[in-house]
């Protein structure tokens, strides 16, 4: 007997490995599955799916102060040469 | 002597021209500015130590990124101690966000929040939220997250760098996922 019902924590877990394309077609129907009858787990995917969107999306640009430059420049300028 | 001093002077025009890139991009992926400097000035130093190898020829930006990106990685390498893998193998934070039969427990309900990123001040307000919540994650979860999701390497090459098995990885890609999100309910939706 093909046991194609699974667990939230399951779910969760496909969740994530669907994101390389690493499901079969078997857990990608269990995953389908699962999700069409459960709502959190629905969310959970498309928060992760924003997760990942943002993480991926460009953020505050971070940048060094002169001050900083200069020290850059003299410490390895004023640097000992390699032995 | 002349040509040194020539050097020195070419050699200022490379910090001008190319730290601001070097930086953010060493920040955005060590999520730590000290050290972003620090690997910044480390790839300096390289660069100039080996100046003469420099092949004028080629593109002194990509030849710092190349230097750059060997020092993030050997940075990342430092990061999995045998510890951190040993932690992850042991806990078993799983127990607290689902109940005995695997369903999610009670209170640790996912809870909807959503972000406009088109919405200019919602999306810098979330990024404020999210770059804090980032911050939490271990530096090795954080760097695994890097890898991942900003310079889409894929999860054999990162096990390879990192020297995760595969089934570490994926624990440690999930939890950084599921603490990440939990941070992010908690303080976003709440605003």
């Amino acid at each position: 007997m093909t046991h194609s019902k699974i667990t939230c924590k399951k779910a969760v877990d496909l969740i994530s490995k669907k994101e390389e394309g690493k499901l079969s077609a078997f857990q990608r129907f269990q995953l389908w599955r699962h999700l069409a009858e459960c709502s959190l787990c629905r969310r959970f995917s498309a928060q992760n799916k924003l997760i990942v969107k943002a993480f991926g999306l460009q953020q505050a640009v971070s940048k060094l102060t002169e001050k900083q430059k200069e020290e850059i420049i003299d410490s390895v300028l004023g640097a000992k040469p390699e032995l | 002597m002349e040509t040194t001093k020539l050097s020195e002077t070419e050699f200022r025009k490379w910090v001008e021209d190319h730290s601001d890139l070097l930086f953010h991009y060493a920040v955005r992926r060590v999520a730590d500015e000290e050290l972003g400097k620090d690997l910044v000035q480390d790839t300096f130093l390289a660069a100039w130590r080996n100046r003469d190898s420099f092949r004028r020829e080629s593109s002194v930006k990509n030849w710092l990124f190349l230097i750059l990106r060997s020092k993030i990685i050997d940075h990342y390498r430092k990061l999995n101690s045998g510890a951190v893998v040993a932690g992850i193998r042991n806990e078993n934070e799983d127990g607290t966000y689902f109940d005995h039969e695997d369903h999610w427990r009670k209170g640790m309900y996912p809870s909807s929040f959503s972000v406009d990123f088109r919405n200019e001040i919602e999306g810098r307000e979330f990024f404020k939220v999210f770059d804090s919540c980032g911050k939490k994650l271990k530096q090795i979860q954080h760097a695994v997250f890097v890898m991942k999701y900003v310079d889409d390497l894929d999860s054999e090459e990162i096990c390879k760098i990192m020297g995760l098995t595969s089934s570490n990885y994926w624990v440690l890609i999930h939890r950084a996922k599921v603490q990440l999100r939990a941070c992010l309910e908690k303080n976003w939706i709440t605003k």
